[in-house]
């Protein structure tokens, strides 16, 4: 079959979070499994399902 | 993140986050003490004839959210530690709680037992808890108090003094009950209340106390705590001057339980200032005997 799909995150979560730097409303980006938060230009990992919403453990984004 | 200027940070988070990675795997060896303690905060749930729906459980270990949950309430669990999060299965968040990520008005009760003794801005991370909360929010917090580890923080300054001729802190400083309630206050909290409640410990080997401090994720993590190993002797010597006469090692944990409300219009709200129409100096007089004056002579 195909792949394990990765853990999916708790929508109630999506509901809920901002981003911890800017405090501004975030981008859930399905494919890559990240949190983006474009004001503060980073993206949040989801990790078995758990939102990493650490700033010391997000991409940055390129421009 | 520090700020130029800024005053120098207590804690180190980094640590405070590695201690709670590595604890993550051994914090069933203290679960019974972890229980109580959440015991002593969620009885207090029983107080109120609130219904709450939609929790926070900062920092419960595992142990506060499947709590909540068998109360019947929606709990996300949250953790410095994405490792430490993911014991609480359903909903979890990995997040400082200094920079909290969560939405005004997302939940209606935040409970954190045990866990906000390593924040270096209490203040604004309760500010942040009260936005978080909708109008008419509970926030139950439980911190060591002032006195936790007291005994253990004087024996191991000796022995370290005694053995290497210097000293280096080992055990974190714990707010004042006083205190508490003030910082409740100022972060905006209604009908805020701090009390003591108190969980015994009992050790047949002393140094089993520290394996339960390491488990729980309380080593220490002050920004200012020495690098260096100290000589095996410190803790071996400082333990054993603690212990008992029949070896054992009692410890005491004092716990300040805080209570606050986020406000809301409906609250209690004490009366507005020069509002009264009464004269507080008349009803504190004693009444006065028939016949007699204004009771000016009040003789006791």
């Amino acid at each position: 079959m195909t792949t394990p799909e990765p853990v999916a995150v708790d929508p109630r979560l999506l509901e809920i979070l901002v981003c911890p730097l800017t405090r501004t409303t975030l981008r859930y980006d399905r494919a890559r499994n990240e949190l983006i938060s474009a004001a503060a230009g980073l993206a949040f990992p989801i990790r078995d399902g758990i939102p990493i919403m650490l700033a010391e453990e997000a991409r940055p984004l390129e421009d | 993140m520090t700020p130029p200027g800024a005053p120098p940070l207590l804690f180190d988070r980094r640590a405070v986050r590695a201690h709670r990675t590595r604890a993550a795997s051994r914090c069933a060896r203290v679960a019974p003490i972890l229980e109580e303690a959440a015991a002593w905060l969620l009885d207090r749930l029983d107080d109120t004839t609130r219904r709450f729906t939609a929790a926070l459980d900062l920092g419960g270990r595992g142990i506060v959210a499947p709590l909540l949950r068998a109360r019947g309430i929606a709990t996300v669990a949250c953790d410095l530690s994405p490792r430490m999060a993911a014991l609480s299965g359903g909903p979890a968040v990995a997040a400082d709680e200094e920079w909290l990520p969560f939405a005004p008005a997302s939940f209606d009760l935040v409970v954190a037992s045990l866990s906000l003794h390593w924040v270096n801005d209490l203040p604004g991370t309760l500010i942040q808890l009260r936005r978080a909360l909708r109008p008419d929010g509970l926030l139950l917090a439980s911190l060591p108090a002032a006195g936790t580890l007291a005994s253990l923080r004087a024996a191991l300054a000796e022995a370290e003094v005694a053995l290497c001729g210097g000293l280096a802190p080992r055990v974190a400083p714990f707010p004042d009950l006083r205190d508490c309630a003030g910082l409740l206050q100022r972060a905006g909290f209604a009908l805020p209340v701090a009390d003591l409640e108190e969980i015994a410990l009992d050790y047949a080997a002393p140094m089993a106390l520290l394996a339960d401090l390491r488990a729980a994720g309380e080593s220490n993590a002050l920004a200012e705590r020495s690098r260096r190993v100290p000589p095996r002797g410190v803790f071996a010597r400082a333990l054993a001057r603690l212990a008992g006469a029949d070896g054992r090692l009692k410890v005491v944990l004092p716990m300040a339980m805080l209570t606050g409300w986020a406000p809301a219009p409906g609250q209690p709200q004490p009366a507005r200032r020069g509002s009264g129409q009464v004269s507080l100096a008349d009803v504190l007089r004693s009444p006065p005997e028939p016949g007699e004056g204004d009771g000016a002579s009040d003789g006791t």
